[in-house]
């Protein structure tokens, strides 16, 4: 261990650490736009200067590793005039763009100004013209003027994905990121470039101009996309979610997550939700709620054959939802027809070598632990024969909270609505197939990973919590909820608070750093 | 009076062929080196105190004790992107001389123990380039490159690689992505390239000039080449002199000669009813020299660097009194502007904000606030980047608007030239 100094705070850093990571180990404020955590260094952005004790030059902190006994400052007014030129460097060509840019109110440029800036500008010359609104592909838009050229977006293509897409094209200050012969930033990783990129200049189409950022709460979760479980930050605010965004995890998904991951917001919000409880079938459907639709379930239960019910349950839901669903399916029901469908067979076991894994359900892990433990052993192939056999009347089915990764979902459930007599079907999306079946059909609508807490086992077996954030739907149930009430109990469903009224500035605190 | 020790026999048009440059003791002492030990040559070029001539001035047997005994293959790296406006003494060597330059790095190569060379030639430079591709081709059929070298068991290849016209390509770093073909931009350091530099590997990289001297210093001795020179900048170096001379070319003197006698006596002084003005004496990066302060300069690095400019390449620009430093400036701030690889925000920024205030206020739009700005901008970008292209972007500007003020609180208050009555319109 080494020790240092770091604007008179005394740390103890592990060798090979840089001034910049004891900066931040300090809880020190260094103004920098180039380095990030999870890339190499470029050292480009020369703003991160410090002084060193008995170094005439200053030095730039991500470059220059601790040595024992360093005593480091930016507080000096040399580091504090050397940083607000470098700032005004950054400035000169930078268009005043800020009230039509997305990035205004998390964008690196306004806060370091605030922290480290405030000068008058010397500028009275015309600034350099540069491309605008350059279409990089489905996902992202480049706005060249914008670009402070730090290369963290093009060193994230070359070091990360390896993909190589993005490069600085021309010299001096005519230096513009591009794509070599206009090809598009495809990869499904591209959206981090927008994350990392410290201002507007590389925005996500999906997210651009919906929502200014300070009209956005956030708050931390798992991603449910496959069974890595990034950790992410969801934006949201009374109209619902607008986009998600990784959270540094060190053994699960480093600094990243994928792009696929980033639209799981979109079965959480409405647009895409199964609302209200329904009970019937094609055509002759009577809405209700969810709870009512639940306890009507228990009470048509009695009627029903036992021997001739089944379950059928999804990696998509949390271990307490699965410990209540097999205990309300013991003492309820008794038989071992309990089948694990399992929705993407063919590439259920690929993995991408960076984050995404062919398993697209947070919790299969869980699931096979669970289905263990209930010594629930049965193959699919038995459960279809048996339909076929006509020797099951009534599925139950916790189905998908994701609908997107169950190619075979709307196949699956024609086919139950001619096998069954009676379909009780959980799930929070909003299917098409479910309504147009002939059978007698409960269809309750359950909560989203972002509106109950529950426990996930990722690929590596690492339990991961997540929290309940906020409603959404109000009157659905989270399975155990469900399983509950189906089982007859009083139960009081637990609501975390719905989101209403007008929309709010929440930019009251201050946000994160880069 | 030039004192010619590398260019003793540039006047003969055979010393470019092989057989001319053997006829004259070429190749002998590459036998000799070959037969001392790696360390003996490193120590020599150390005594003999020899600087870097491609501009830094740093001292070159020091450079080569920074490679590390790690057992990794070594690269040796001539520097002749030549690309410091004013300079053209590497092309006259390598015209006139290409033999000395691969004898100077077969011996510097076999100093350091690689096995392995490049000559980074300007892209410019086609001529030179043709001439040094033969010669190595003479080279190699003679036995001097390839295996087992006259028999001594050292085994050494050289190859020529062409830049494509960058300036920065010079920087030696910026040179080293060049040559392992990525985009050429300088390299964060550390890692220095004797460390780690092409393709990661330790290398050193010197100019043509250097390894040049690094004959001599082995034909004669240290003591021998320190005879000429001053104690810190010992031997000779040649100096590309241009501009409002009347003999204007590359001269060879002892370092230590007064730029006086170089433009006075070896140029042949200025036109007939001039006055000098200013001298530039080590290139467009080196910080301009007044005329009073060019009377009592000698040509080394103290010297130089006390009266806060630099001896750099070697490229001494001479301007007389006809000569608009407005107009002057604008021309080099244009050059930088133009040659800034963009990496660092200070100097990508600054070359270009310097562009263009010093081009308002050469297009007679100038406010007199922009001459301190012209200054503080400078200052701001010296000794905070990568590379050294931002602190030689800063220095000319620095010293025109601070030493020719008046000139440029002239230019702005009317609008127009001090000295020339017509300027043009830009
Ligand atoms: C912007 C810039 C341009 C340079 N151009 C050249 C050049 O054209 N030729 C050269 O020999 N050195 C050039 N240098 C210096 C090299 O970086 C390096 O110091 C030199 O090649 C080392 O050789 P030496 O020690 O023999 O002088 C340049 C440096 C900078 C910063
Ligand atoms: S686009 Fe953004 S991340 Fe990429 S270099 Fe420019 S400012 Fe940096
Ligand atoms: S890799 Fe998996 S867990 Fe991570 S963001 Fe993508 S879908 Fe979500
Ligand atoms: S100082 Fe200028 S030329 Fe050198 S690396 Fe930085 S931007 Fe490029
Ligand atoms: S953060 Fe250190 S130079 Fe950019």
């Amino acid at each position: 261990m080494l020790k240092c100094k770091i604007n008179g705070v005394e740390v103890e850093v592990k060798e090979g650490t840089t001034i910049i990571e004891a900066f931040k180990i300090a809880g020190q404020k260094i103004a920098h736009y180039c380095w990030h955590p999870g890339l190499s260094v470029a050292g480009v952005c020369r703003l991160c200067m410090v002084e060193i004790k008995g170094q005439p030059r200053l030095q730039i902190a991500c470059n220059t590793p601790v040595q024992d006994g360093m005593e480091i400052t930016n507080q000096s007014e040399q580091v504090k005039e050397t940083v607000r030129w470098g700032l005004d460097f950054h400035l000169i060509n930078h268009p005043l763009d800020c009230p039509i840019c997305d990035q205004a109110g998390e964008c690196g440029l306004q806060d370091q100004y605030m922290e480290f800036g405030l000068y008058t500008p010397e500028m009275a010359e015309p600034k350099v013209k540069k491309h605008k609104v350059v279409d990089l592909g489905s996902k992202i838009v480049l706005d060249t003027e914008r670009c402070i050229l730090c290369s963290r977006c093009v060193r994230f293509t070359a070091e990360v994905t390896k993909t190589y897409e993005l490069g600085i094209f021309n010299r001096g200050d005519r230096s513009e990121i591009g794509t070599f012969e206009n090809k598009p930033l495809e990869n499904n990783y591209a959206l981090n470039t927008v994350d990392i990129c410290p201002v507007g200049a590389l925005t996500s189409k999906d997210f651009r101009f919906r929502q200014r950022v300070w009209y956005l709460q956030e708050r931390e979760s798992i991603c449910t996309g496959c069974s890595t479980g990034c950790n992410i930050k969801i934006y949201f605010n009374e109209e619902g979610l607008f986009r998600i965004r990784p959270v540094y995890n060190e053994k699960v998904n480093g600094y990243w997550m994928c792009d696929e991951g980033r639209n799981i917001y979109k079965f959480v919000n409405k647009e895409n939700r199964l609302l209200k409880a329904k009970k019937g079938r094609k055509g002759e459907w009577l809405e209700m709620e969810g709870g009512a639709a639940a306890k009507d379930v228990a009470h048509h239960f009695k009627s029903l054959d036992k021997e001739r019910i089944a379950l059928v349950v999804t990696g998509q839901f949390s271990n307490e939802e699965y410990e209540a669903l097999f205990q309300f399916y013991k003492k309820n029901v008794g038989n071992d027809f309990v089948y694990h469908w399992i929705n993407n067979k063919e590439s259920f076991e690929d993995f991408d070598g960076l984050l995404l894994r062919g398993d697209r359900n947070p919790n299969t892990k869980g699931l096979l632990q669970k289905l263990e433990d209930y010594r629930y052993e049965q193959t699919w192939a038995h459960l279809e024969e048996n339909l076929k056999a006509g020797k099951i009347e009534t599925l139950i089915v916790a189905g998908p909270e994701n609908p997107l990764w169950f190619p075979d979902l709307k196949e699956k459930v024609q086919q139950w609505g001619i096998q069954l007599s009676h379909l009780i079907w959980l799930s929070s999306a909003k299917v098409q197939a479910v309504d147009e079946v002939e059978c007698l059909t409960w269809q309750i609508p359950l909560k989203t990973f972002f509106e109950k807490d529950g426990t996930y086992v990722n690929y590596q077996g690492l339990e991961q919590k997540s929290h309940r954030i906020a409603t959404i739907v109000p009157g659905a149930l989270s399975l155990s909820e469900a399983a509950h009430l189906m089982a007859g109990e009083e139960y009081k469903v637990d609501m975390a608070p719905i989101l209403k009224g007008p929309k709010k500035n929440y930019y009251v605190h201050r946000r994160g750093y880069l | 009076m030039e004192v010619k020790v590398l260019t003793k026999h540039y006047d003969k048009p055979e010393y470019r062929s092989l057989e001319g440059y053997k006829k004259y003791g070429g190749y002998e002492v590459l036998k000799k080196a070959l037969g001392m030990k790696p360390e003996e040559i490193v120590a020599q070029v150390k005594e003999a105190g020899l600087r870097g001539r491609g501009g830094a001035g740093f001292p070159t047997g020091v450079k080569w004790g920074f490679l590390p005994n790690n057992g990794e293959p070594r690269y040796l790296v001539c520097n002749a992107d030549e690309g410091e406006p004013g300079t053209f003494k590497d092309r006259m060597m390598m015209e006139k001389a290409p033999h000395q330059l691969i004898e100077g790095m077969l011996i510097s190569a076999y100093a350091i123990q690689s096995k392995k060379s490049y000559i980074y030639i300007r892209g410019e430079y086609m001529e030179p380039y043709r001439i040094v591709e033969k010669a190595i081709q003479e080279a190699y059929d003679a036995g001097f490159l390839g295996k087992n070298i006259l028999g001594s068991g050292f085994d050494h290849d050289m190859d020529v690689y062409r830049g494509a016209g960058a300036y920065i390509c010079g920087e030696e770093t910026a040179l080293l992505s060049s040559l392992e073909g990525k985009k050429g931009q300088p390299k964060l350091k550390p890692p220095f390239p004797a460390v780690e530099g092409y393709l990661r590997k330790p290398t050193i990289v010197n100019n043509v000039e250097t390894l040049a001297a690094v004959v001599t210093i082995v034909k004669d001795g240290p003591k021998e080449y320190r005879k000429y020179g001053t104690e810190k900048s010992p031997g000779t170096k040649i100096f590309s002199v241009s501009g409002n001379v009347l003999k204007p070319g590359n001269y060879e003197v002892p370092l230590g000669y007064p730029l006086k006698d170089l433009i006075y006596n070896l140029c042949g002084g200025l036109k007939p009813g001039r006055q000098l003005k200013a001298v530039i004496p080590g290139g467009s990066s080196a910080p301009v020299l007044t005329a009073e302060e060019a009377e009592r300069a000698t040509l080394d690095y103290e010297c130089l660097a006390e009266m806060k400019s630099m001896l750099g390449s070697g490229a001494v620009i001479v301007i007389d009194d006809s000569n608009c430093m407005v107009d002057l400036l604008k021309v080099i701030m244009h050059f930088y502007h133009h040659e800034s690889c963009g990496q660092c925000t200070p100097c990508r920024e600054g070359t270009g904000w310097l562009d263009k205030i010093v081009g308002s206020i050469y297009k007679g739009e100038g406010r007199l606030q922009d001459i301190q700005l012209v200054e503080q901008v400078s200052k701001h970008m010296m000794g905070r980047t990568i590379c050294a292209l931002s602190d030689a972007a800063a220095m000319p500007a620095i010293s025109f608007v601070q030493k020719f003020r008046s000139e440029f609180e002239f230019y702005v208050r009317e609008g127009r030239s001090k000295v020339k009555e017509v300027i043009a319109n830009a």
